[in-house]
């Protein structure tokens, strides 16, 4: 099993990428400073050679020219250590250094609604550069506070916990100690940003709270899991959950702790998907095969519904060229699943697991049904760079919109996906633990009926 | 209403546990003869069968046939309250619906917990004509099933008058564990004929080794392609029976 590190995480020379900027007509308008720039990619070498004109890698457009094109459009951002504009709001805290991590607000030097900068609720369909667009404008103010001992941590750490909570874009003023430096941060769990520098001052407008999670946040007896679920049910984003999640809003007055945005995504899928979970095993089972589709950033979602008990699977299959199989000459598949009684590890295919049993099980509880489900996602190359999971959640969760392809038998059920995927259907099957199991496992009634 | 009642508490933990492998809700049918389950989990891939005539308990008195449905998972929480020696003491409440446990050793606890609505489905058990019949100890069973877990998620057992065969397949690693017939952990097997199922290790792993706590030996039989029957010999009197629906790999 493919399970070492995804994480392209060395820093490397930029050399090359200077070189990249040089050698084509992108940083020719821009005046920028060679220092400013740090690049983290891949340094297998391919792009050294290729200089975003070849493209070697494998995928249909260069993501270092991609980025670079969005990172020079903020290079005027970073002229200046006096940021002032309209925060979504958005906040991030980092994992590096945990349990001491750098937490603070992200924002753009724009002063019109921005609110949906950091809503991706709102974003499916909007294309790739769009995205990378409005996020390579958010400047990461950045200060470092131990997880548990927020509450002393002073005005910037009190600044920014009241800004995760507000309702609508509020006026920020981001001084920071030096100009923000940048390398756009691209991750698969974290919706992208700009660049970033640590905070010397953050002088924060007037805010009105989300009144529900003002609520959720004064209520020191009410644990955190409970809080999610609460905020949920009265129909509050996901996003806004996560967000005052990330900045230690909920739970026992005690446990209170700033946690890692990457985390707290995850946490708050995990945590509403698992209660959802709970609803969906008292319902009837579905009666059906049905197989639901969508297809956004070349991401293409198959998911399979069997008439059987709640058991829930995710395999994802990723191109040569695409984010997480960069210089491979196969393509790479990771899986994770669980069955009736649900799961006590972390699924290591990460985040997305999570994301999409959250929109899955949505749709069953609406439905009022039971299934098992299962998630198949193929990576196109031209899903050149990862945008975070919302991608998953919000594909799923369009996938789930439409009317699904109804079909008796398994057989055709698998046929038709088949015809979708690029990837033959026996090596998903050969992957997959749940088909596996419906194709081969007899149940008890097959051998009553017969009598 | 029905009062139940035994000297040994563990007896009774041990034989719930047993059956929450399968079923979260439970529905129990009591009657003058005694106490009887029989349900599927989920998946409907196993089936558990479970009998105890009054004579297990010290105490049983019922006045007419009722049934009770539980969440096993609830009642095991304040089963694993009691202590070795305890004495435990079921009782329904008709007026309220609800279940009390009564749990008296160094001192004395009475829980109450809510009755569910019972199913009213009626679970035949399979009828199948077995060709293999193996007495087998449960502490040897374990082993072997604990053999085949290292390499595989399904182990296919095999069997003729000689041996008894686990096999077992998995991406890269492979087990063949063979019990003779008239070993320590094998005391008897007859075959009609030779026969090979394979069954999910999962299921086995869990089935056994609950049920090895309220038995010493396992009855199984099976025959090809066909559920598995594995019949927990009971020390008082008393049934505890498990079918295991087959995998059949077809290409």
């Amino acid at each position: 099993m493919w399970s070492s590190s995804r994480h392209v995480d060395k820093r490397s020379p930029n050399v090359w990428l200077l070189d990249i900027l040089k050698g084509s007509n992108v940083g020719a308008e821009v005046n920028f400073d060679e220092n400013l720039l740090v690049a983290r990619a891949s340094s297998n070498g391919l792009c050294v050679a290729c200089k975003g004109s070849r493209f070697l890698c494998g995928k249909a457009r260069c993501p270092i020219i991609v980025k670079a094109n969005y990172f020079l459009k903020s290079v005027p951002l970073m002229q200046s250590e006096d940021i002032a504009g309209a925060s979504p709001p958005s906040v991030f805290v980092g994992r590096i250094g945990y349990p001491y991590v750098y937490a603070g607000p992200l924002v753009p030097p724009v002063q019109e609604d921005t609110s949906v900068y950091d809503l991706p609720e709102f974003w499916f369909g909007k294309s790739i550069d769009e995205i990378v667009g409005f996020r390579s404008m958010l400047i990461r103010g950045k200060h470092r506070v131990h997880v548990q001992k927020f509450e002393k941590a002073g005005k910037i750490i009190d600044k920014t916990r009241e800004l995760a909570l507000a309702v609508k874009p509020v006026d920020v003023e981001l001084i920071l100690k030096k100009k923000p430096r940048g390398f756009l941060l691209l991750d698969d769990e974290v919706q992208p940003f700009g660049p970033s520098a640590p905070i010397k001052d953050l002088i924060v407008g007037n805010t009105r709270w989300d009144h529900q999670i003002e609520k959720a946040y004064s209520d020191t007896d009410l644990r955190a899991a409970e809080a999610v679920l609460e905020l949920y049910g009265k129909g509050v984003l996901v996003t806004k959950i996560q967000r005052a999640f990330s900045v230690g809003s909920f739970g026992l007055e005690k446990n209170r702790r700033f946690v890692p945005t990457r985390w707290s995504i995850t946490a708050v899928d995990s945590i509403i998907s698992k209660e959802l979970m709970e609803k969906v095993k008292t319902f009837p089972e579905i009666s059906e095969y049905r197989v639901y589709e969508s297809v956004y950033l070349d991401n293409v979602f198959e998911v399979l519904m069997l008439p059987s008990a709640w058991s829930y699977e995710a395999i994802e299959a990723w191109y040569p060229g695409t984010v997480w199989n960069p210089s491979g000459r196969n393509v790479v598949m990771f899986s994770d699943w669980e069955d009736y009684e649900g799961r006590t590890t972390y699924a290591e295919i990460g985040g997305c697991y999570y994301a999409a049993r959250l929109a899955v099980c949505e749709q069953l509880v609406k439905e009022q049904r039971q299934a098992t489900v299962i998630v198949l996602r193929e990576a196109h190359p031209s899903y050149i760079m990862p945008v975070g999971v919302w991608q998953v959640r919000e594909n799923v969760r369009n996938a789930m919109r439409q009317k699904p392809y109804t079909f008796k038998t398994l057989d055709e059920a698998l046929k038709w996906i088949a015809n979708r995927f690029q990837i033959p259907i026996q090596r998903w099957i050969m992957r997959s633990e749940l088909l596996k199991n419906a194709l081969f496992q007899k149940r008890i009634t097959d051998f009553i009926a017969k009598i | 209403m029905f009062k139940i009642k035994m000297a040994d508490a563990k007896l009774l933990r041990d034989m719930v546990t047993a059956i929450s492998i399968l079923v979260d809700e439970a529905t129990f049918k009591i009657d003058q003869k005694g106490l009887k389950l029989r349900a599927m989990d989920p998946s409907r891939v196993a089936m558990v069968d479970f009998e105890w005539p009054k004579t297990v308990f010290d105490e049983y008195t019922t006045t007419e046939p009722t049934k009770m449905c539980i969440n096993i998972s609830e009642m095991l929480k304040l089963l694993k309250r009691a202590g070795k020696d305890e004495v435990v003491e079921l009782s329904l409440d008709e007026k309220t619906g609800k279940l009390q446990i009564k749990i008296t050793g160094k001192y004395a606890r009475n829980f109450t917990m809510p009755t569910l609505e019972a199913s009213e489905e009626e679970v035949p058990t399979p009828k199948i004509t077995f060709n293999v019949k193996a007495k087998a100890t449960t502490q040897g069973l374990s082993q072997a099933i604990e053999d085949a877990q290292l390499v595989s998620d399904h182990v296919r057992i095999e069997a003729d008058n000689e041996k008894l065969v686990l096999n077992a397949a998995g991406d890269l690693m492979g087990a063949t564990i063979t019990l003779q017939k008239g070993s320590d952990a094998l005391l008897d097997l007859e075959a009609k004929e030779p026969s090979k199922a394979t069954f999910s290790l999962s299921y086995l792993s869990e089935i056994i080794k609950e049920a090895s706590a309220t038995s010493d030996i396992a009855t199984l039989e099976f025959s090809t392609d066909m559920p598995i029957k594995l019949d927990f010999q009971q020390a008082k009197e008393g049934k505890l029976t498990f079918y295991l629906a087959p995998r059949i790999e077809t290409e």
